[in-house]
């Protein structure tokens, strides 16, 4: 794919719903996806696995990216027909006053979360998930028919096109690490000739424990894990030395938890084929799919390869599509064998 | 005679219209062009030197003179320096809380009479060329196999807005004028994610200081190219109608206002000689008002806003200040002004007999152009009729359609009595 198309397919994984436990429609759209490049795709328990090659005398490599995003879940529909509301995943509450959400009840219904005027706000205080509160513009009539307890809720913010190749948009944690994935497989061309077996998958429920990855990866049983989540981009306020640059190439993990031979293999190949990247380090865990990959059943090695973010977890995430586009040139080289560890 | 379902359809069109237009205060030019275009010759207008829109509609001749008056301008945001890294640090234009506006998309929309580039094409081609050029533009965004619907660029309503045209424009931009692009980028307003928030910082509100607006320029460099310091930003909040007839939409103050009056102009409705003053920069002070009214010196005035609704389940009784589907709300006294008894007595008994929805606040809070208008020149009788609306300066304030009609109904209804009955 070109950067045009690859940006396209990208804003489209991003506006698609999936929220933590309600990852159907995404993991069926992934599965399309994927299956232009291997007949072997299915969806067991949520996952989306597409398999590439079937020998066992070679490493079996697991490479993945999460399904879902962070929202909100319906709680109760109120007899006075506002929505009560509980976080999915890690949601900024300092963000949330009069933000716009999609109620995806028995139809998508577009909603505001309450917040009082300024003038009534007794204390300086953030609010409180207790406090969250959706108005659906619905009488409780119709709120009751359309709406129901544990319906999920999504950010409504398109995704869109800023300066350059930057995208801005509510879920590319991790859809545009959905994308880099299959920009590697559609560079790839897999082939039996290659070094590895290949399992990509697409996992569910990552932004509540990564309970999607520690079920897959008993289920695939990988020697080698390739993680491909996205991490923070240097902004405004933020620590230099624990950020990645936008627009400054893939963030290579490293850590005590991840595989030091991987990590170095994959410095070094971006090192002498000119390809930016940053290194990323993690004094233990990784907060990624990874940290249960390395652990499952008797261990696997594993890397992060992450795509740097601005605003994770806000609406406006922003990435650049370059970033996106040099990682997968790093999965793809690594897959054909030409990153040695 | 209430609203007609002809009237009814004319005024949501048109507050529709006049929500998505952006126009803070003092870059009113976009509302007041759609405005001045609306009204044709169906009133007299004149554009006052702070950009007031005062508008003289003929009927039956009146011994007092009433102006109605709404402002055009909505709450939005001002660059206020470009950063190192090519982010954008911003103020708000009136009253808009943080909180409100951390991880929201806006669009960052120059000063149109600044960046008029049109006027630089060569005479004949302008509009030619950035039609063509903007055409291709839209096919690169379109792909076979693939919904485009989601890579639209920022404001990309119009093919002119389209990312290729500015191109097409810099190409026709002489020398001695800015190249910047005409059309409005898109941006988010960032801050730290919540991963990297101690406790502390968790529970603390966000500050305008801890926002900053992020058009994807890599550098200060490239995002002079897009954006000079004093350029508008606006949230990007699309409107939407909920099935039980409640309405979503940023600026709903005071577009609505406008809509009322404009749709009055249109459908010939004033039966006494009227002045309609559609006025700017209310929510910094009430500004273009207070020289409207100087300039029309009325005997009494009648405003037409949105007001603070907070029935909402974090609010009860007297704090949830007036109630959607209740009604017109006419106030009795704010922060601004003591209204004029006797028109509210009368609005309240008028609402009675014909069947509208009227209904008071039940805090005394906030301020509208009253305050201005009330003491202007030797005084002025002045009332408010407000529709109550949620969320008020946020990117999703909500109001409901049927008190709107009442707020038109009753304004309609006060026009003829101010003149029969007090």
């Amino acid at each position: 794919m070109d950067i045009t198309k690859f940006k396209e397919l990208t804003a489209r994984l991003a506006d698609a719903k999936g929220v933590s436990g309600s990852e159907d429609g995404i993991a069926h759209m992934c599965a399309e996806l994927m299956s232009r490049y291997t007949d072997r795709v299915e969806i067991v328990n949520g996952n989306v696995y597409a398999h590439f090659g079937e020998r066992r005398d070679k490493p079996h490599v697991l490479l993945d990216a999460h399904l879902d995003k962070v929202g909100l879940i319906c709680t109760d529909v109120r007899d006075d027909g506002f929505i009560s509301a509980d976080m999915v995943g890690g949601i900024d509450l300092r963000s949330m006053p009069a933000q716009p959400v999609i109620i995806h009840g028995r139809e998508d219904i577009c909603g505001v979360i309450c917040t009082l005027p300024p003038h009534l706000k007794t204390s300086d205080e953030v609010m409180t998930k207790d406090q969250l509160y959706i108005d659906t513009g619905l009488s409780p009539e119709s709120a009751k028919a359309l709406i129901s307890r544990g319906d999920p809720i999504s950010y409504e913010a398109e995704c869109r096109e800023l300066i350059g190749d930057r995208l801005c948009g509510a879920a590319l944690d991790d859809r545009c690490g959905i994308s880099t994935v299959i920009q590697a497989i559609d560079e790839l061309h897999y082939t039996d000739d290659m070094p590895y077996t290949l399992t990509v998958m697409f996992s569910t429920q990552e932004e509540i424990g990564e309970r999607g990855a520690c079920i897959g990866a008993f289920t695939v049983d990988p020697d080698i894990c390739i993680e491909v989540d996205v991490s923070f981009a240097l902004a405004q306020g933020e620590d230099r030395k624990k950020c990645g640059t936008l627009g400054g190439g893939c963030m290579i993990g490293v850590s005590p938890t991840l595989d030091k031979a991987l990590s170095d293999g994959f410095i070094a190949f971006a090192k002498e084929n000119d390809i930016p990247f940053d290194i990323e380090v993690m004094s233990g865990t990784t907060g990624t799919n990874a940290d249960r990959f390395t652990v499952s059943r008797g261990g696997a090695r594993a890397v992060t390869l992450s795509v740097p973010l601005r605003n994770m977890h806000l609406p406006c995430e922003v990435i650049d599509a370059n970033d996106c586009m040099t990682t997968a040139k790093l999965i793809t080289a690594f897959l054909r064998g030409d990153v040695k560890c | 005679m209430l609203m007609s379902s002809e009237t009814k359809t004319l005024f949501m069109e048109i507050l529709h219209d006049l929500c998505e237009i952006n126009g803070t205060s003092g870059r009113e030019e976009k509302v007041r062009e759609y405005i001045l275009d609306r009204i044709g010759d169906k009133a007299s207008c004149t554009v006052n030197p702070l950009g007031c829109v005062i508008a003289e509609y003929k009927a039956k001749p009146a011994d007092r003179k009433l102006m109605i008056s709404a402002h055009m301008d909505e709450v939005g945001f001002i660059i206020t320096y470009i950063n190192d890294d090519g982010t954008l640090s911003f103020d708000c234009v009136g009253g808009v809380s943080p909180d409100a506006c951390a991880g929201r998309q806006v669009t960052v929309d120059g000063n149109p009479s600044v960046r008029d580039t049109d006027k630089c094409c060569p005479v004949g081609t302008s509009d030619k060329a950035l039609d063509v050029e903007s055409d291709r533009a839209a096919d690169r965004y379109v792909s076979s196999n693939v919904s485009t619907k989601s890579l639209r660029p920022v404001g990309n309503d119009e093919k002119a807005q389209n990312g290729e045209s500015d191109r097409a424009a810099d190409r026709y931009v002489s020398s001695n004028v800015s190249a910047k692009p005409l059309r409005p980028v898109g941006g988010g307003i960032g801050t730290r994610p919540i991963h990297n928030l101690s406790a502390d910082e968790r529970k603390t509100p966000v500050r305008f200081r801890d926002l900053y607006i992020d058009i994807g320029a890599k550098d200060r460099e490239e995002a002079e190219r897009y954006v000079s310091i004093g350029d508008s930003a606006y949230f990007l909040t699309g409107w939407n109608v909920s099935r039980d007839g409640y309405i979503r939409s940023k600026a709903i103050d005071d577009r609505i206002g406008c809509a009322v009056m404009l749709t009055m102009i249109i459908m010939g409705l004033p039966e006494y000689d009227t002045t309609f003053t559609f006025v700017t920069q209310e929510e910094v002070g009430l500004r273009g008002s207070r020289t409207a009214a100087f300039t029309v010196q009325p005997d009494m005035a009648i405003v037409i806003e949105a007001t603070t609704a907070a029935d909402i389940p974090l609010s009860e009784g007297a704090q949830r200040c007036c109630e959607l589907g209740k009604g017109a709300v006419v106030s009795y006294m704010d922060r601004s002004t003591l209204y004029d008894r006797q028109m509210y007595d009368l609005s309240r008994r008028i609402a009675a007999e014909k069947g509208i929805g009227w209904q008071t606040k039940t805090v005394v809070a906030g301020g509208n152009d009253s305050g201005a208008i009330h003491i202007s020149g030797k005084g002025v009788r002045t009332m408010a009729i407000s529709v109550p609306c949620r969320y008020l300066h946020t990117p999703s304030s909500v109001a409901y359609g049927k008190d709107m009609f009442d707020v038109f109904d009753l304004v309609c209804e006060m026009e003829r009595a101010l003149r029969e009955e007090i």
